[in-house]
């Protein structure tokens, strides 16, 4: 997975961690702040819901307080007591009079019931004595009671209303009939509700498990009809309420089950919009959003100046080092930075310095000791001390030089003998050799150290036969351009030597000693006798190490200085089938 | 002690009063929850003879100070009933009990008004112009009765001796008491009662009324 998203710029990386963190850390806050404005908002609807509750209950009450009081004063109405005084109880009369009672008071139905609770007279033609049960209800419990009334709620032709029922005295404590009015939850009062509360108002009838009947509501019957049909199912909190959606609008719904009297249960709905309530918090969370935004871009051109910043000087770094790798030691940072990056840099010019410094040591040491030796140096240090091995040891002689040298200038001198040694220690080092040292004209070679090589006596050999080319090639330049022709002698003897640094500690070479070298110096010597008329003159002894075919000459025994047993020598030719 | 010696004196005035044939004394005292009640009504129906109907004197309800006075009235079936108005306003009296339906609509100061209680029973007054008006007219059937005072105690005179039904009413009262009782000549045992009545729901006299005065 990480895998997948591994990126390889470090500025990449760098500005995508800033932004994410950013990012996690805006969005983190802004859910925060997003879930708290919807607790406080629920909270706060909660809160009004309950005052809007404690003002229905109020206005209830009021409303009781006012039928009471309506109802006594009616009650009390002379005309009343005047038909009552008649013979016989003039029904129609009543009733007539009780319309004017009902507009008196503004309420719908007033009725009144004998002593015993049987119905008189209505202002409803389909209240009829079977359908007064509530009515009689309340006569029973005003009358056991002996309370000045009696009020409930009730369910009178399929609507909600608050009852209330005052005894008709005649005078008073003598009862003579009951009197009855009532106020309903309708449309009316619930829109009254609602704009003093301004929470919507749905009275439901039924309970949990029973079929819901929108009584009155300030919503379109639709969603009347939908709040009704979650309030069984709805989640109830601890504060009674419960979250309604109603056309994909939420709504904070506060249901109170209403007791009604000898009927199933009825529940008020009240509920206010969560998506209002939340008006003034959206505009701030959008203003949150707006400034978040705002910080993350310009967090993104910071962190990608940052990112700039922190890559660029490390490309640079990158690209000097390729540079340096390269062996460009020429080439120096500016350092333009006083941070950590300028002091790198600083610190990159130092050791570029110092690397130059080595490479110019080591092309020195090149320069002066050959490429194997300065390797060796290199790799175990300039440490006295030796080794003993086999080597095949080179002289190589320039002949005619001290005459050469009267007829030249300096200069001129140089550049020639420059020139001869150039390409003498070509062919030795083409054929594994190495120069040991050049003694004015004369050249030291060394096959088989520091390194054994495979066939060392055969290389010395090759590369001898490879020198008097080159000097016959050299001759026909010199000839072409007038100069007099240079002659060479080559010495080669193979023994056992000791090999190593020789010198101080403050100046050393690596060089052979042993009597072998003298050997092939002396055998060099030699070439300069006219009788064996041969520029190379090798030992038996390398004759024997080597193991390709030479035109070699028996030269028979010689006795060389410094040395009591005769040395067998041999010279050996370029023939025309070795070019 | 004092009883004791009352109900000494009362078998005492029996024993004479038996032997000079002599009429009757009853008492009876009336209470409700431990305190004295006013306004019992005891009355005695004879069980054993008829009893003459014809009403000797006349009943008076006074209407003063916006109030009946008084408050309760026992009267002999048949009895006219006066009820003078001696208050500057006028009344509207008026009954709907079952006794006796009536109404004196609107008379004036000065004035009375006269009504015939020609059925026993409870006849229950108000008053159409002020709610607060009540009064009771009990209509016996005999002429035997009494209605207690202030101690709640009721007391009846010259009955003959013999068995009575003694029926008791008060305006509170659930349902009137009925029970046999015979008396001997001269003062009999006193009868103590007790009552169970309803709550009061007299209405409290508005305020105005009393205080503007007339």
């Amino acid at each position: 997975m990480i895998g997948l998203f591994r990126i390889r710029r470090f500025r990449t990386r760098l500005l995508l961690i800033i932004l994410g963190l950013l990012v996690v850390a805006l969005g983190t806050s802004f859910l925060l702040v997003s879930r708290a404005n919807r607790t406080n908002a629920v909270s706060h609807i909660e809160d009004s819901l309950d005052n809007a509750m404690s003002v229905f209950w109020f206005s209830v009450e009021l409303s009781q307080k006012r039928l009471a009081q309506g109802a006594e004063v009616v009650s009390a109405d002379w005309p009343i007591r005047e038909l009552y005084l008649q013979p016989e109880l003039d029904r129609n009369t009543l009733r007539s009079n009780l319309y004017s009672y009902a507009n008196r008071l503004q309420v719908p139905i007033v009725a009144t019931f004998d002593i015993d609770g049987e119905l008189l007279a209505t202002t409803k033609d389909w209240l009829t004595n079977e359908r007064s049960a509530p009515f009689q209800r309340l006569i029973e419990r005003a009358d056991e009671e002996g309370t000045d009334y009696a009020t409930d709620f009730a369910y009178l032709d399929g609507e909600l209303h608050v009852l209330m029922v005052v005894p008709l005295y005649a005078p008073r404590p003598n009862i003579l009939a009951w009197f009855a009015v009532t106020l309903p939850f309708d449309d009316e009062f619930a829109s009254q509700l609602k704009s003093s509360t301004q929470a919507e108002v749905t009275f439901i009838r039924g309970g949990e498990d029973t079929s819901q009947q929108i009584l009155a509501t300030t919503l379109d019957p639709q969603s009347a009809q939908s709040v009704a049909a979650q309030a069984p199912t709805m989640k109830i909190t601890a504060s009674h309420t419960g979250i309604t959606t109603v056309n994909d609008e939420d709504f904070v719904t506060l249901l109170t089950p209403l007791r009604v009297l000898g009927g199933m249960s009825a529940q008020i709905a009240l509920q206010r919009s969560l998506n209002a309530e939340m008006a003034p918090a959206r505009e701030l969370e959008n203003i949150i959003l707006l400034i978040s935004i705002a910080a993350l871009m310009l967090a993104t051109i910071v962190a990608t100046a940052v990112a700039r910043g922190v890559s660029k000087p490390v490309q640079r770094l990158s690209a000097h080092t390729e540079l340096i790798a390269q062996g460009d030691y020429q080439t120096r940072l500016t350092p333009n930075r006083s941070d950590e990056f300028g002091q790198l840099a600083e610190s990159f010019n130092r050791m570029t310095d110092g690397l130059a410094e080595r490479d110019k040591v080591r092309d020195l040491l090149d320069k002066n000791v050959s490429p194997e030796i300065a390797a060796q140096l290199m790799r175990d240090g300039a440490v006295l001390g030796g080794e003993e091995r086999e080597v095949t040891i080179l002289f190589a002689d320039l002949r005619g030089f001290t005459s050469l040298s009267e007829n030249l200038s300096p200069p001129e001198l140089i550049e020639l003998l420059n020139n001869y040694l150039e390409r003498m220690s070509a062919e030795i080092e083409r054929h594994g050799g190495v120069i040991d040292k050049f003694i004015g004209d004369a050249i030291m070679a060394v096959f088989g150290a520091p390194l054994k090589q495979e066939g060392d006596a055969d290389n010395a050999l090759r590369s001898a036969l490879a020198m008097e080319r080159a000097l016959a090639k050299l001759n026909l330049e010199l000839q072409a351009s007038g100069r007099p022709k240079l002659g060479i002698g080559i010495g080669i003897n193979t023994a056992h030597v000791v090999a190593g640094n020789i010198g101080s500690h403050r100046r050393l070479n690596y060089s052979v000693i042993g009597d072998g070298v003298n050997v092939a110096a002396r055998l060099e010597a030699l070439t300069r006798t006219p009788e064996y008329n041969t520029n190379i003159l090798v030992s038996a002894a390398t004759m024997n190490a080597a193991q390709g075919v030479y035109d070699a000459h028996d030269l028979g025994y010689v006795t060389v200085k410094g040395r009591q047993e005769p040395v067998s020598i041999f010279s050996i030719e370029n023939t025309s089938s070795q070019s | 002690m004092p009883r004791l010696f009352a109900y000494f004196l009362s078998a005492l005035a029996l024993l004479s009063a038996n032997l000079r044939g002599e009429e009757a004394q009853f008492t009876m005292k009336f209470f409700h929850d431990g305190s004295p009640l006013e306004y019992a009504v005891a009355s005695l129906t004879p069980l054993d003879f008829p009893v003459s109907l014809i009403p000797t004197s006349n009943a008076v309800v006074t209407q003063a100070d916006k109030e009946y006075d008084p408050y309760v009235t026992v009267v002999m079936v048949g009895t006219e009933t006066s009820f003078p108005n001696k208050d500057t306003v006028q009344h509207h009296l008026y009954s709907v009990s079952k006794a006796k339906r009536f109404e004196k609509p609107l008379y004036a100061s000065g004035t009375t008004e006269t009504v015939v209680f020609d059925k026993v029973g409870v006849v229950t007054l108000g008053c159409n112009i002020h709610d607060w008006m009540l009064a009771y007219v009990y209509v016996a059937p005999t002429p035997w009765f009494a209605k207690s005072d202030a101690d709640g105690l009721a007391e009846i005179k010259g009955i003959p001796p013999g068995r009575y039904q003694l029926t008791v009413w008060h305006p509170r009262i659930k349902k009137p008491i009925e029970q046999e009782i015979t008396l001997v000549a001269g003062p009999n045992l006193p009868e103590e009662m007790n009552l169970n009545l309803k709550r009061d729901r007299r209405i409290r006299r508005a305020p105005a009324g009393r205080a503007s005065g007339y």
